[in-house]
């Protein structure tokens, strides 16, 4: 589903990917984690092409991502992407925000994306919500918006840049069940997060990346309790005493 | 000071400072309506990535915004001519006006695009949105709210350089005021109504901004 072959990227002088070759198939659930700057949100980034690529290739649904004749809005409409700060539209009320693309990419009437809409919020627990503008939603029911808006495009895969990093503590559980539920429904997901509690409890696998290099994958009970590399386990170390 | 005031010749020559507001009035509509469009398309070239319109855009608004806008009027007055294309004061006064605002928007219009946080484009980028689609539902939206307040602070600049026409002999407010003078030899008089008609331009086009200012700006994201 998702094949990157030999990826490298430069930011300037700084190798941001080293040499990446990963392998995602369908309906896993892969959780990648790393030491800040270690290049695991700018993986993911480089998926729906936010970022160009120097080197390599990146293949979804047997597309080639970085290649200059991919139709980039048709790729981007099957991958849907959920950002750290969310980015809701704030000029639009959530109802809004969820039938934009829909209705603008994907073509569909406005009563029908109306309908397509009041599923994913109801999907995430707010229906009452949808007439809200985001600036009158907490963090945890913006990033819930969110997360309607890009399952509102039906995609296969999601993708999920530090989706609870920016709430308070006591949001974090709202956002993480929705995500649960996505993952037991069989869709494609790549998670970059420091949640141990997400990851044990629905990842296929963890990845851990520092210094824009693969490290280490594993089931997530092996990785966390018998990490095989050093520098895992010193991560490891350090998220679990805080 | 005011004792010595003579108001009675003001309202002798009102007839003559309303027709000169008038012309005011009429010469800064038409020029801003004007440098908007101007300020719209240098705009918009100004951010494309198409090097033949970009290039000649910087190159147009570095050059206004970096000479005074009464050699640009006396350029145009003087230059055109010697180029074989004679136009009347008046239109010659709005053309230079035109191209003068004209550069100034274009930079407010870029400003106020560039304000749009860099992740909203991405989100509008990672759902397959094209570039007019996101321009048009996303960022010139929020553009919008803050790029009036400025805008309406830049006619309220036009409306006052217009004053600079009564140096190529355009009827209009100040040359009112300078008809006056010549004929009376009474300029305090003449420019103290002047300076009165400018400043109440000033205060609509100001009461304007900050109802603009109040209805537009969009709420807060986070």
């Amino acid at each position: 589903m998702i094949e990157f072959k030999g990826v490298n990227k430069w930011f300037d002088k700084l190798h941001v990917l080293n040499q990446i070759n990963l392998m995602i198939p369908k309906g896993e659930v892969l959780v990648i984690c790393g030491p800040s700057g270690s290049g695991k949100s700018t993986l993911i980034r480089c998926i729906n092409k936010l970022e160009p690529i120097q080197k390599g290739e990146i293949i979804v649904n047997e597309m080639s991502v970085h290649k200059p004749t991919t139709n980039l809005t048709k790729l981007r409409a099957e991958i849907g992407f959920i950002f750290q700060q969310f980015h809701l539209y704030p000029h639009m009320t959530a109802l809004q925000n969820i039938m934009l693309a829909p209705v603008n990419v994907k073509k569909i009437t406005k009563v029908e994306a109306e309908k397509i809409a009041r599923q994913k919020l109801e999907r995430v627990g707010l229906s009452e919500k949808a007439d809200s503008y985001p600036a009158q939603l907490s963090g945890g029911q913006q990033q819930r918006v969110a997360i309607a808006r890009g399952l509102a495009m039906s995609p296969e895969i999601m993708l999920f840049d530090e989706p609870t990093s920016a709430l308070d503590p006591e949001m974090i559980g709202e956002v993480l069940d929705v995500m649960v539920s996505l993952a037991l429904e069989g869709i494609t997901m790549c998670v970059v997060t420091h949640e141990m509690g997400f990851a044990k409890k629905v990842a296929d696998r963890v990845l851990f990346m520092d210094e824009g290099k693969i490290i280490e994958t594993g089931k997530p009970t092996d990785f966390f309790d018998n990490p095989k590399t050093e520098r895992a386990a010193d991560f490891i170390s350090k998220i679990l005493t805080h | 000071m005011l004792d010595n005031f003579n108001f009675r010749i003001i309202f002798e020559y009102l007839p003559l400072f309303l027709n000169g507001l008038k012309f005011t009035f009429l010469i800064s509509l038409v020029a801003l309506f004007l440098a908007l469009i101007t300020g719209i398309i240098a705009c918009a070239c100004r951010i494309s990535s198409i090097k033949v319109l970009k290039y000649p855009v910087i190159a147009y608004i570095e050059i206004i915004r970096s000479t005074p806008l009464l050699v640009q009027i006396y350029f145009l007055y003087f230059g055109l001519p010697t180029l074989g294309i004679r136009v009347p004061e008046i239109q010659t006064g709005i053309i230079a006006l035109m191209l003068n605002s004209g550069a100034y928007i274009a930079e407010i219009i870029r400003a106020g695009i560039n304000s749009v946080d860099q992740g909203q484009i991405e989100a509008g980028l990672s759902s397959g949105l094209n570039y007019v689609q996101r321009m048009r539902f996303i960022i010139l939206p929020q553009a919008l709210g803050v790029t009036v307040p400025p805008l309406l602070g830049q006619a309220i600049v036009l409306v006052k350089d217009t004053s600079l026409l009564s140096l190529i002999s355009v009827v209009e407010l100040t040359r009112s005021g300078q008809t006056m003078t010549s004929e009376r030899f009474m300029p305090s008089e003449a420019f103290l109504t002047v300076a009165f008609f400018y400043m109440c331009i000033y205060f609509c086009l100001k009461a304007l901004a900050d109802w603009s200012q109040r209805k537009l700006i969009f709420r807060e994201a986070y």
